[in-house]
């Protein structure tokens, strides 16, 4: 589901949640783009010689896949602030989830807080944050 | 390493300065991996065509911290905060000063923690202030020998 306007908004309403594209790929096509071409991003043996389990995502490119995930709840809504903790690796090729959740309202400036989180298969939390929203319509 | 000493010497001082030229296929590329499906970002002849409000977080000065900062461990990438101001054209040339913004500490089980917010501010060629990304490291202070 998708808003458009300030008041169709609910405190604890849930942003739509998705699966995002954490493959070795797609992961690559971030690191290309973002010119973050580190081999612990984009190759999982290079990532092993670093220590790592295997290959990770890049803390921006999860940012910007909780972004997204703002976006496709609200097309025409503008980002104030999104700040992001990177609390553990997001491990590429394995599944994740993101999820938002509507925490405050402020109908002075027609804008809401949305907490936000990456999680694994397990449940675990790799990544959390905040956004400040601002509606225009 | 006396925190409020820190702050004195090194907070709102500009230590980097670097220029970048912001690229359609980058800008559109970074949209696509990350998912998003709001037109403005992924399609180029949309009228309000523009990078994904997170798309500055990539930009790296040449140092993370001031030059003459001393080596208290490992800095560590703690987390990001992007404050975008105007949106970010194909094409425009971006220059970005970094400075220290903020020094803390926390304390934890395994002892003191010290974070340091590294601000980058992105302004266009005139002089706009177009974007704000905070940096936070953390650094786990080494135990007294």
């Amino acid at each position: 589901m998708t808003v458009r306007r300030f008041e169709d908004v609910e405190f604890g309403a849930e942003l739509p949640a998705f699966e995002p594209d954490t493959g070795i790929e797609n992961v690559r096509r971030f690191a290309r783009a973002a010119e973050m071409m580190a081999g612990r991003f984009i190759d999982h043996a290079e990532a092993r010689k670093e220590g790592l389990p295997g290959a990770i995502v890049p803390g921006v490119m999860s940012q910007g896949i909780l972004a997204a995930m703002i976006h496709r709840w609200a097309p025409d809504a503008e980002i104030v602030k999104i700040d992001t903790v990177f609390r553990a690796p997001v491990m590429v090729d394995e599944p994740h989830r993101v999820n938002g959740v509507v925490t405050d309202l402020d109908a002075e400036t027609r804008s809401v807080e949305v907490d936000l989180t990456v999680t694994n298969q397990a449940g675990e939390t790799r990544v959390l944050g905040t956004a400040r929203v601002r509606f225009l319509g | 390493m006396e925190i409020e000493g820190l702050k004195r010497r090194f907070l709102n001082l500009d230590f980097d300065e670097r220029s970048f030229e912001v690229q359609k296929e980058a800008m559109l590329e970074f949209a696509a991996a990350c998912g998003e499906t709001a037109p403005r970002y992924t399609d180029p002849a949309h009228a309000d065509f523009q990078a994904p409000p997170t798309f500055c977080a990539r930009f790296h000065g040449r140092r993370m911290l001031p030059g003459d900062f001393p080596t208290l461990g490992i800095p560590l990438d703690a987390g990001k905060a992007v404050m975008p101001q105007q949106p970010i054209r194909a094409g425009v040339k971006l220059v970005g000063k970094s400075h220290l913004h903020d020094i803390y500490e926390k304390t934890g089980r395994t002892g003191r923690m010290i974070f340091l917010v590294s601000r980058m501010e992105l302004y266009d060629e005139g002089q706009a202030l177009v974007s704000i990304v905070d940096s936070r490291l953390v650094i786990r202070e080494r135990p007294a020998a």
